[in-house]
């Protein structure tokens, strides 16, 4: 940063400062006396240097303010009423308030933010204070609003994720929200006992929504909901899916742009309308305040709002106004509020996108346009490539999503969508005064609507529109960055230029490496948290990968194929996958190969060949995704590469029982063998024995999720593994694994591993250590094998 | 003239919209398919494709019945090779030759001409579709139960997944746990 942009943002270091201090303080987490301690210390040495050495001082002072981004970042203690404080029962019956509107899932699946105000412990009602998630199952009687009051008997407990390597930490998101505990509940347990009288933004926001559904077909109200208040709820799958494609979902997310048109309009109507400036002024920044209060707290609508009003005051104080400093000034002010902002995507990806512009628009329009680029050209294009430079990295490393069409796409879809906003906001305004008048605007809001639509979908239609790579390291992200800030200011001399080749050089080497790495020689085996589910990957040294089922997904649900498995293989890098076998076609192990199927090429799809029941989305990609499908019987073996696969299950023949069907898969390769049993039951397990096929193994992975049906002691004597896997979810409602086959499995000598505590459980071994890592723990367990089992070898 | 050109500008601007939206709304109700083909023209429609029958493979197959990877199939397209990664290797037993090796890749039918499965005799039960009768021949629930899940059904419109049977009046945990294997919920 040169010393003229510094002076342009003064605000700007002690921001960064601030940040630091916070990102500081999630890896050295220190007591807040310690850091009371060195704030005042570091103030004290900066106000003694003061006179002599001003650049130390300047230095202190923004150590002071880390210090202060430290303090803020430690959560702060828990009142002692805090519902979290109360010793983890059952069922608890509260008292609380909602907190926001209701998001409903599904017909009978409505998820409540709650601010809790009393537990009622028989006749008693003892006050109690703390936020919780609560999920009701079942049709909600009363319609329930924002502010309403209610009585729910919810089961709560502290929110687990699904902890896998690179996977998204879903109770530090909740924690940073202050929601320290979930739970679900019954509508049919739920009390309404105030009337729903929402306070007036949320009415405002409510009519707004029934306006635009009642005068425009559905698709067309759902986009303009997003559009203009960012109600992305009622939003067709298809149609969010494509606005990702295209890199233009901000456009449906409020932002800058809806801001700036908003108080762009008011103060131009009014303006024109003969009111004088400082008066417009004032009535433009009322405006942005309502609709800030309307349009709810997400960090994008309080970054643009807080700079919208600085830039207004900016106006009326007659200053010119400093983009980048409202920027810093925003960011700080959002900081010292909600200092936990700063991890969530939405603050990084707004303030990224907002200073990418500032930084690089001006720098790149000016180049453009001494080639001879038209001015507005020049402008939208220097604009687009500011955002997409600032965000990409970001994108990367939250949703591995790499939008080539973004810059293109943004071109035409960002006139369309703020001309979509701007009649929408008229159409509006104008249903208050005549309906008949605001009917028209609608119309011809359609057809605009439908030009954005058709734009999305065009673009979105492009082959590899949009790519997924992985997260990139940190030095990616840090070289990425620097070429970002040193562009402008650098281009002009020669040095710079050439530190900018250099890190372009790291950031493509970098990008380019997790590819290119070569094989280490371990077979490595990955038991993923799914939840209640089965998901496994196998990468054979020598390339080949093999996954054998998906967890659960498909529509209506959590869908674990796109947001555990896919990121997860996204990450490792995984391109393509030799083969995806499915055990069974119950949804807790088809349902996450939909997205697999969609966004991975896949060699081939092994089955057992009974016919699917339910997981329709599995069986539609399946059919789309033109994998071929093979399907396996016992006694058959084929070679992965340099693992011999054997298939011991089912047999062929008339079907049995959906889990006794499921394909069972032995894998083995210099000796260790792997045991893949899918959800087998006793009858299977018996009938696995009957067919004496080689059972003995060194890991298996415990059928069903550790039922008590399955995991036999004869089966478990014929098997006699080290070690042994079960993949199962936290207080699944099966209360698997059951204590019986944990005995069981102690008894057989096995070392027992489970997905619910330990998290993602990743084996691997040379053949002659095996290493189990328990991702959720921390811990790795070294096991040294013996002579290879070539005993069990089969013929 | 009372109106400067910037604002005479930005009123026919406004009228010129409505009209535009006049001329919409004639349109939409003269030729109301067009309008709603012009909506959903970026909708998909939900189909629910089959699989077409991958019967299970018999129980033996002829000797090395199972290596032709690329073999022709009935509807005259070789299917596609597999991963180079993967090698097949025939399976021990040998007997007759059979006309659909285990192992064999399984072509795929045109969505929708797939001929509907015979339902096997073990079927998991649809808790969706199933009548009280049929509900009352699962192990543990008697005409009772089946009542009531066929009242919770009705009430709910249908459930979501298995476990959503807990909601029944007398459905613990270990009598669901019991009959889970016999039950499913299609799409």
């Amino acid at each position: 940063m040169s010393e003229q942009s510094l002076r342009a943002a003064p605000l700007l270091p002690p921001t960064a400062a601030f940040a630091a201090g916070s990102v500081a303080a999630s890896w050295w987490p220190a007591p807040s006396a310690a850091l009371l301690g060195a704030g005042a210390a570091v103030l004290l040495a900066a106000v003694l240097a003061a006179r002599r050495m001003p650049r130390v001082a300047l230095a202190l002072v923004l150590g002071g303010w880390a210090v202060l981004g430290a303090m803020r970042a430690a959560p702060p203690p828990l009142p002692d009423d805090h519902i979290a404080r109360r010793s983890p029962t059952t069922s608890v019956t509260v008292e609380a308030k909602l907190a926001q509107e209701p998001t409903r899932w599904a017909p009978d699946r409505t998820r409540l933010l709650l601010d809790i105000l009393a537990v009622h412990v028989g006749p008693e009602r003892l006050p109690a204070s703390g936020r919780v998630q609560v999920t009701v199952y079942g049709e909600l009687t009363t319609p329930l609003g924002e502010g309403q009051r209610v009585i729910v008997d919810a089961r709560l407990h502290r929110p687990v994720g699904y902890r896998n390597p690179g996977g998204f930490d879903y109770p530090a998101h909740l924690q940073r929200d202050g929601i320290l505990l979930v739970g679900n509940a019954r509508a049919d347990r739920l009390v309404a006992i105030t009337p729903d009288a929402p306070p007036w933004p949320v009415a405002v926001k409510r009519w707004a929504v029934g306006v635009i559904s009642a005068r425009l077909p559905e698709a067309s109200a759902a986009l303009l909901a997003g559009l203009l208040m960012g109600e992305r709820a009622q939003l067709p799958t298809e149609s969010d899916e494509s606005f990702r494609r295209a890199g233009v979902y901000h456009v449906l997310a409020v932002s800058g742009f809806n801001v700036a048109l908003l108080a762009g309009a008011v103060f131009a109507v009014l303006a024109m309308g003969g009111v004088p400036r400082r008066g417009a002024a004032v009535v433009a920044a009322a405006a942005l305040v309502g609709f800030a209060l309307v349009v709810g707290g997400q960090p994008s609508v309080l970054r643009a709002t807080v700079m919208g009003l600085l830039l207004l005051a900016a106006l009326l104080l007659d200053r010119k106004s400093q983009l980048m400093n409202a920027l810093a000034a925003a960011a700080l002010g959002l900081l010292l509020w909600r200092p936990g902002d700063l991890w969530e995507p939405g603050f990084q990806l707004s303030f990224a996108a907002t200073a990418g512009i500032v930084h690089v628009t001006p720098w790149l329009s000016a180049r453009l346009t001494d080639r001879g680029w038209p001015a507005w050209l020049a402008t939208a294009v220097a604009v687009s490539v500011g955002a997409q430079a600032a965000v990409t990295p970001l994108m990367l490393a939250h949703f591995n999503q790499l939008s080539l069409i973004g810059v293109a796409a943004n071109l035409a879809v960002v006139p369309l969508a703020g001309l979509g906003t701007m009649l929408g906001m008229l159409a509006l305004l104008l249903e208050l005064f005549s309906t008949g008048l605001a009917g028209l605007l609608f119309e011809a809001l359609w057809l605009v609507l439908l030009a954005l639509r058709a734009a999305v979908w065009t673009a979105a239609a492009v082959p590899a529109a949009m790519v997924h790579l992985p997260a990139p390291a940190a030095i990616t992200l840090l070289a990425w960055y620097a070429a970002v800030v040193l562009a402008p200011a650098g281009w002009a001399s020669r040095r710079a230029r050439a530190a900018l080749g250099a890190l372009a050089v790291v950031v493509a080497v970098t990008s380019i490496w997790p590819w290119l790495r070569p094989t280490d020689g371990l077979l490595r085996v990955t038991f993923l948290d799914v939840g209640q589910g089965d998901a496994a990957l196998v990468e054979l040294p020598d390339g080949p990968r093999l996954l054998v089922d998906g967890g659960p997904g498909g529509a209506r649900r959590f869908d674990v194929g796109e947001r555990v498995l896919a990121p997860f293989l996204w990450n490792r890098p995984v391109g393509c996958l030799d083969a995806v076998a499915l055990s069974h076609w119950d949804i807790d192990h088809s349902g996450g190969l939909a997205a697999v199927l969609r966004h991975f090429r896949v060699g081939e799809f092994w089955e057992s060949g009974r016919a699917p029941s339910g997981a329709a989305d599995t069986v539609a990609a399946l059919v789309r995704s033109g994998a071929p499908r093979r399907v396996l019987a016992a006694g058959q073996r084929l070679w992965l590469g340099r693992a011999r696969v054997t298939v011991l299950g089912p047999a062929p023949g008339p079907s049995v029982a959906a889990n006794d069907d499921s394909l069972v898969l032995r894998l083995d390769w210099r000796g260790i063998s792997l045991l893949l049993p899918g959800d087998l039951g006793a009858q299977g397990e018996a009938a696995l024995l009957r067919r004496a096929g080689p059972l003995r193994a060194l890991v298996l992975k415990v059928a069903h999720h550790g039922s008590r049906s399955s995991s036999g002691t004869p089966f478990l004597h014929a098997a006699q593994p080290l070690v042994a896997v079960v993949s199962v979810g936290a207080r699944n409602p099966f209360r698997h694994p059951s204590p019986e086959t944990l005995a069981r499995l102690e008894a057989a000598g096995t070392r027992i591993y489970r997905t619910d505590r330990d998290g993602a459980v990743m084996l691997e071994t040379d053949g002659h250590v095996l290493r189990v890592t328990a991702w959720a723990r921390g811990t790795t367990d070294t096991y040294e094998l013996a002579e290879p089992e070539n005993t069990t070898a089969p013929g | 003239m009372p109106y400067t050109l910037s604002q005479l500008r930005l009123l026919l601007l406004l009228a010129l919209t409505l009209l535009v939206g006049l001329g919409v709304r004639e349109w939409r109700a003269g030729f109301p398919d067009a309008a709603e083909r012009f909506e959903r023209f970026d909708r998909e429609e939900r189909m629910s494709p089959m699989l077409p029958d991958a019967d299970p493979p018999p129980a033996a197959a002829g000797p090395g019945g199972g290596a032709g990877l690329a073999a022709p199939t009935a509807t005259g397209q070789s299917s596609r090779p597999a991963s180079p990664a993967i090698a097949h290797t025939s399976p021990r037993t040998s007997a007759s030759p059979t006309p659909r090796p285990p192992g064999a890749l399984v072509p795929f039918a045109p969505v929708g001409q797939a001929k509907p499965a015979p339902s096997p005799p073990a079927e998991p039960l649809d808790v969706n579709r199933a009548d009280v009768a049929e509900l009352a021949r699962l192990p543990g629930v008697g005409a009772g139960l089946a009542q009531r899940i066929v009242e919770e059904r009705e009430r709910r419109g249908r459930f979501d997944s298995p476990e959503a049977l807990r909601y029944v009046l007398g459905m613990g945990p270990k009598k669901l746990a019991a009959i889970r294997r016999y039950i499913t919920v299609r799409e």
